[in-house]
């Protein structure tokens, strides 16, 4: 591959982690903290790449003066012909550009089946935050997902919280809608799902959705739901849900 | 000697032109927008969804770590002479493995970043030996890595103890393994040319600014391959299995093992994936924690790469067996039976 082609392919890839990171896309792929780094290496591919062509180009232009001829391949195209792994740079540069795909959603979930994935409790034995006193508090699926396993005193089994997450509708008949968030420590590979089943009057208009349908439910927890042996899902009983817009950060840290 | 152009004459002197791979890429670029349409319903699938969503995660997250390591390269290629390196590691092979190896706490990151720096330590005329132990441990034995460890097992903090070890009783026994056995020629030569990129009388920034993009747009092409292939296995693989081998604990060990090269994921999350198997023995979570910074198909594919298939296909395997019976032993001795 000439270096001229390797060069546009490096402006490609970083212009590619540059658009990724400047919409916001990145946070389909992965953490927040992440940012930064996504800048700095997107402006280094891109400039390194400025470098080299101008470098080429200064280069060209004092050959041509000498020799007066500055056709052909640059002087280090010895080391650099047969390799063609640098094509496979054009892969995700398609993928960002052209496809864009979503962030992980209800086909994921569906794929983990009844894996148990247990958030650790934040600080060992330390009691859980009190929650807000007035309204009806947002709390995160991974974190009432959490209280349910450990018990946190009954307070989410009284008190009506507000949970955020997509819809996977069940897949036999008869098995509860979910409402879901994917988790992710590093990048989407490494996801995995926490979920709730629905429950009550207003759970069968929820399964009607569409998969992937963002949902704010607003209910409480089932006493005792969340055992080892269903894959610690806790059941939500549900008073009341309506659809949301997708939100920007799409995943639970 | 006649003036007279005849055609015959003249096509040895001017050849046809052959299609460059500027213009191959101009096609491709081209027909991927035309064709735009019709490539994204056929990813319109659940399960290519995910796998698309998946690969672009895996390079997305590991690009800025590769540019990290191809930076640090070039910085090694343009400022660091031989001679510097020498004075800074023991004479001795045996001795400079493990000095090596825990260098590897001074490279924050992923194992993408490693290769490209131990690529150039070996043309700076370090030891392969040296070189390979430092490939192994930088990913696994740094900070962040066993920061992130400590926070996935609150209640294990042997846990970190045990990962550091283990990693770091790898990458010696490699590089020891490496004196005694390794051959020279199972590297590919071009990978340790030294670059000679940019005019020679180029300024040493030209020196860096060449190395590191040469190394960028060479290990990045593999990169992006393991990634893929991390994507298909992580689709294909159903995560169901490693939460059903509780009671067996070989199977248990090998299973863990083998996902761990699969899935590549990044040595930062490992701890947090492992962390989530529920039911599972700590020594297997283990074998997964050391062997996946070690070998995993990302890591092959970029060791293939830099290094030629040959020395892929014996170092990869070596290394999957040693990470494992280093994993096993550090496992015993630091956590008991658990």
């Amino acid at each position: 591959m000439r270096r001229e082609t390797q060069n546009v392919l490096l402006v490609l890839l970083g212009g590619a982690l540059l658009k990724l990171a400047l919409t916001g896309a990145y946070l389909r792929y992965v953490k927040p903290s992440l940012l930064p780094w996504l800048v700095v290496a997107g402006v280094v591919m891109v400039l390194l790449a400025a470098f080299a062509i101008a470098h080429d180009i200064r280069r060209a232009g004092r050959d041509a003066n000498a020799i007066g001829d500055a056709a052909g391949e640059p002087e280090c195209a010895g080391h650099e012909h047969g390799s063609r792994s640098p094509w496979m740079l054009l892969l995700p540069v398609f993928a960002v550009f052209l496809v864009a795909p979503p962030a992980l959603g209800s086909d994921s979930v569906r794929r983990a089946g009844d894996v148990v994935s247990t958030p650790e409790r934040s600080g060992s034995g330390a009691m859980f935050e009190e929650l807000p006193q007035d309204g009806i508090p947002l709390l995160s699926v991974s974190e009432f997902v959490t209280r349910a396993v450990w018990g946190d005193d009954g307070v989410i089994e009284e008190r009506p919280v507000r949970l955020q997450g997509f819809v996977v509708p069940p897949e036999t008949p008869g098995a509860p809608v979910r409402l879901a968030r994917m988790r992710i420590s590093c990048c989407a590979a490494d996801a995995s799902p926490v979920r709730v089943d629905l429950a009550g009057r207003a759970a069968a208009r929820i399964a009607e959705l569409p998969a992937d349908t963002w949902i704010e439910a607003v209910g409480t927890l089932r006493a005792g739901t969340a055992t080892e042996a269903n894959g610690q899902v806790p059941t939500f009983e549900l008073v009341r849900a309506r659809t949301i817009p997708v939100p920007s950060k799409q995943y639970e840290y | 000697m006649t003036t007279t152009a005849r055609p015959s004459s003249e096509r040895p002197v001017r050849p046809r032109r052959r299609i460059t791979s500027l213009e191959v890429l101009c096609g491709v670029l081209l027909a991927a927008v035309v064709l735009r349409g019709s490539l994204a319903s056929i990813l319109d699938v659940p399960s290519l969804r995910t796998g698309a969503t998946v690969f672009v995660a895996v390079c997305v997250q590991a690009m800025p770590f590769l540019v990290l390591g191809v930076l640090i390269s070039g910085l090694i290629a343009a400022f660091v002479p031989p001679a510097v390196l020498r004075r800074m590691l023991p004479g001795h092979t045996a001795a400079a493995v493990p000095v090596a190896g825990v260098a590897g706490v001074a490279l924050p990151g992923c194992e993408c970043a490693s290769v490209p720096v131990a690529r150039r330590l070996m043309q700076q005329g370090v030891k392969p030996a040296v070189a390979l132990a430092f490939l192994l441990a930088a990913p696994a034995v740094n900070p962040i890595v066993l920061v992130s460890t400590a926070v996935a097992f609150p209640a294990e903090p042997l846990m970190v103890l045990a990962r550091f070890l283990g990693s770091l009783l790898t990458a010696c026994a490699m590089g020891w393994l490496w004196m005694r056995v390794g051959k020279a020629g199972w590297i590919a030569e071009r990978a340790l040319r030294r670059f000679e990129g940019g005019r020679t009388t180029g300024s040493r920034w030209v020196m860096f600014a060449e190395s590191a993009r040469h190394d960028l747009v060479e290990a990045g092409g593999f990169l992006v391959l393991g990634g893929l292939t991390s994507a298909v296995f992580n689709v294909v693989v159903p995560t169901a299995w490693m939460h059903t081998l509780g009671g067996q604990f070989v199977l248990a060990v090998l299973i863990m093992a083998v996902l761990a090269v699969v899935l590549a994921l990044c040595s930062e999350a490992d701890a947090f994936v492992a962390a989530s198997m529920a039911g599972l023995p700590l020594i297997p979570k283990l074998v997964f924690l050391v062997v996946g910074p070690a070998v995993d198909v990302k890591l092959i594919a970029m060791q293939s790469g830099t290094f030629g298939r040959a020395f892929a296909a014996r170092f990869a395997p070596a290394t999957f067996v040693v990470a494992n019976a280093s994993a096993l032993l550090v496992g015993a001795i630091v956590l008991g039976g658990a």
